[in-house]
């Protein structure tokens, strides 16, 4: 879904920053790019993707601030920083957030303008996602004075700006993820004051099975007609009463927690249908059609 | 005693029959089952689904710890809510639910406070000690707000679960985390945190490597933190850090003796997974990084995996002729009987076909799994009617 409004984002002009949390190479591969690594790399017109890497970015906030020169990850110091990055909760969360809110401060050297217009951020699981967003706020309650409080102040502000932040929430049509969905904005409100403007469910059943199509598959089964149907066909017509079965299934199930979304989310819910007859990037595209004409 | 999701004490008959149950027999000669794998892939209910599975094997007490707070588990055993104190499942709910269990099935959701605070108190030389970790707002911050604290406390209450030997067997849910590494590596990583030399300077005095840490190689460093975090801060984290640093050899004996149990024949790995791309090549990534740390792999089990049915090769021609032939509308009006306009034609074959187009991707990706050699693969079919939450357990844990 990142993937797929990162590439509406640059149809519409706009040069966009796509970041992958996990660093899993997942959000380039679904641009049709190989992992990208810590530096933004440019994986379509106006879009590139940038894996975030917690011991990368201590690095580089150290060398920004403090001129700290890089090192490689073998001395004991870089040991030290790799495990300040990635072990000790606090640090990370806050290397995570602290990442994104310099890339969206980055100006471009000769015009002074932002690099990006648009950053997408691909989180982790919901809970991740909370404890980032909530990290700048936890933060200043712990740290009252240095360079670090007015940096996280900055953070924290950018985060609770409608204007310039939103979160976009992200539910499968299954019991538990909807639920996760509900209850994460909830404590989103709470938390960390970032706004939720919008909620896609994805992989959507939203092709009904109808009367005639349940008439039409009985009939196709009939013992009457079925030898003579399997013959016309090339196949028995049997095994296609799965699929009707389950089609029936996931939209009744699309219908349902499109209810609960709606009745409990105050934003609207966006459905994006399950694309299966393709993969990768081809994939991310009618991903991004069909979102747009759903947005439209 | 723990009391079930209404508050009362249970009964305590016991039921004669015994489900077949093919791995939750496997497992339930097992002190510890750790469910593993990407989130989404139905972790928690599998988790649920094997406590009951070994409940129904064998005559057992078995406890189901949560680690997730978004309260999946509660809402998969349909109950009201788990908490930091085990909730029995009732054996007459079960029952109509599908399931006779012989043994005892609870389930619990790890309070990350409280396995922090137990576990400082458990280590600290003296009570004073522990007060004045307990009461510093960086360790406050530290045990409730951030991401990586889930996987310390997970593990220690789970060592202090087995240990106090209540259970026969814990099925552990493990935290909704991506890298579910961070879990095993956890021990190791909270050892490295207190027995770090960059605590040692932090702390600025004596410390357990016998130096005084303010000495010229420490100074440009706290200057450098100074400017960062405010000398007020800067005192708690040395306080915090001085204090911490008593705990180091209990901490280290603890992570010695977590990986030990997690190494140990009574225990094992369960990773679940899900046959797309992203969750399926984590597993396999996973299963390799569980051989390289010893610890065993009993099984995997793959859920919402489509049913043989899309693959049948009749089906596909039936479907592809629907989908392709102009003139079928046309011959099943003359067959049939009855106007049969080529829209329910194709949509019948379109919709088998998309199926059969993902149940291929998926047998690509089974077949991948040969490599895990003698390792159980259990397949739970993606179902196609409608239960409740505690039916659809049910017949999880049958298909497990």
């Amino acid at each position: 879904m990142t993937a797929a409004l990162a590439l509406l984002g640059a149809r519409s002009g706009k040069r966009v920053l796509a970041i992958d949390v996990d660093a899993k190479g997942d959000l380039a591969a679904a641009l049709g790019s190989p992992p990208a690594g810590f530096a933004p790399r440019v994986v379509q017109h106006d879009l590139s993707v940038l894996e975030l890497r917690t011991d990368e970015s201590f690095q580089e906030y150290l060398n920004i601030y403090f001129k700290v020169p890089r090192l490689t990850r073998l001395t004991p110091l870089a040991r030290v920083f790799d495990f300040i990055a990635t072990g000790v909760p606090g640090p990370r969360d806050m290397l995570v957030v602290g990442k994104i809110a310099y890339e969206e401060r980055r100006k471009e050297p000769a015009s002074r303008s932002p690099v990006w217009d648009l950053i997408l951020v691909d989180c982790a699981a919901g809970g991740q996602a909370e404890s980032h967003l909530a990290a700048p706020k936890a933060m200043l309650t712990l740290v009252r004075g240095g360079l670090i409080r007015a940096q996280v102040e900055w953070i924290d502000a950018l985060i609770r700006d409608p204007v310039r932040t939103t979160v976009v929430l992200c539910a499968l049509p299954e019991e538990m993820p909807v639920i996760e969905a509900i209850e994460l904005h909830e404590r989103l409100r709470a938390g960390s004051g970032v706004t939720v403007d919008m909620c896609v469910l994805n992989r959507a059943v939203d092709e009904p099975v109808t009367a005639a199509h349940r008439r039409l598959m009985s009939a196709l089964v009939d013992p009457e007609h079925v030898d003579a149907v399997a013959q016309r066909l090339g196949g028995s017509p049997a095994p296609l009463e799965a699929g009707i079965d389950l089609q029936a299934h996931l939209f009744d199930t699309t219908a349902r927690y499109m209810r609960q979304l709606r009745s409990r989310l105050p934003m609207p819910v966006v459905p994006v249908p399950f694309i299966v007859d393709r993969t990768g990037l081809t994939t991310t595209r009618a991903v991004a059609d069909a979102l747009s004409s759903r947005l439209a | 005693m723990s009391a079930d999701a209404g508050g009362h004490v249970p009964e305590r008959r016991r039921s004669v029959r015994k489900d077949p149950a093919g791995l939750g027999r496997r497992l339930a000669s097992l002190d510890v089952v750790i469910c593993c794998g990407s989130g989404g892939v139905g972790k928690t209910t599998v988790s649920a689904a094997l406590g009951m599975a070994i409940a129904a094997a064998d005559d057992k007490r078995v406890l189901v710890l949560t680690i997730d707070p978004a309260r999946r588990l509660a809402t998969a055993l349909g109950i009201k809510g788990i908490g930091a104190e085990p909730v029995r499942i009732p054996k007459a709910r079960l029952r109509r639910a599908g399931i006779t269990i012989t043994g005892d099935l609870e389930a619990a959701m790890l309070d990350m406070k409280q396995a922090w605070d137990r576990m400082i108190e458990r280590y600290s030389p003296d009570r004073a000690t522990a007060r004045r970790i307990l009461r510093n707002p960086l360790y406050q911050r530290i045990t409730d707000s951030f991401v990586g604290s889930h996987e310390y406390a997970a593990i220690e209450a789970l060592y202090e679960l087995h240990d106090a030997g209540e259970y026969d067997c814990i099925v552990v849910d493990t935290p909704p985390s991506r890298n579910a590494l961070d879990f095993l590596e956890a021990p190791t990583r909270l050892t490295d945190y207190v027995g770090s030399r960059l605590l040692s300077l932090l702390s600025g005095g004596p410390s357990r490597f016998g130096f005084r840490a303010m000495n010229f190689a420490a100074a440009p460093f706290l200057r450098l933190a100074d400017r960062l975090l405010g000398a007020e801060v800067l005192a708690e984290v040395s306080d915090f850090v001085q204090q911490l640093q008593l705990l180091y050899d209990g901490i280290q004996g603890r992570a010695r003796s977590v990986y030990r149990l997690l190494r140990s024949p009574k225990t094992g790995f369960v990773v679940v997974t899900t046959l797309e791309q992203g969750p399926f090549s984590e597993a396999e990534f996973f299963c390799t990084k569980l051989r390289e740390f010893k610890m065993p792999l009993r099984a995997m089990v793959v859920n919402r995996v489509l049913p043989d049915v899309f693959n049948d090769g009749g089906g596909v021609a039936a479907a592809t002729t629907l989908v392709e032939d102009p003139k079928v509308a046309a011959w099943l009006t003359g067959e049939l009987h009855a106007r049969v306009s080529a829209e329910p034609a194709r949509f019948i074959g379109a919709t088998f076909l998309n199926r059969h187009t993902l149940a291929l991707r998926e047998a690509r990706q089974l077949s991948k799994l040969s490599r895990f050699g003698e390792v159980p693969i259990v397949r739970i079919p993606l179902f196609s009617d409608e239960v409740s939450e505690l039916e659809g357990l049910v017949r999880i844990a049958r298909a497990l």
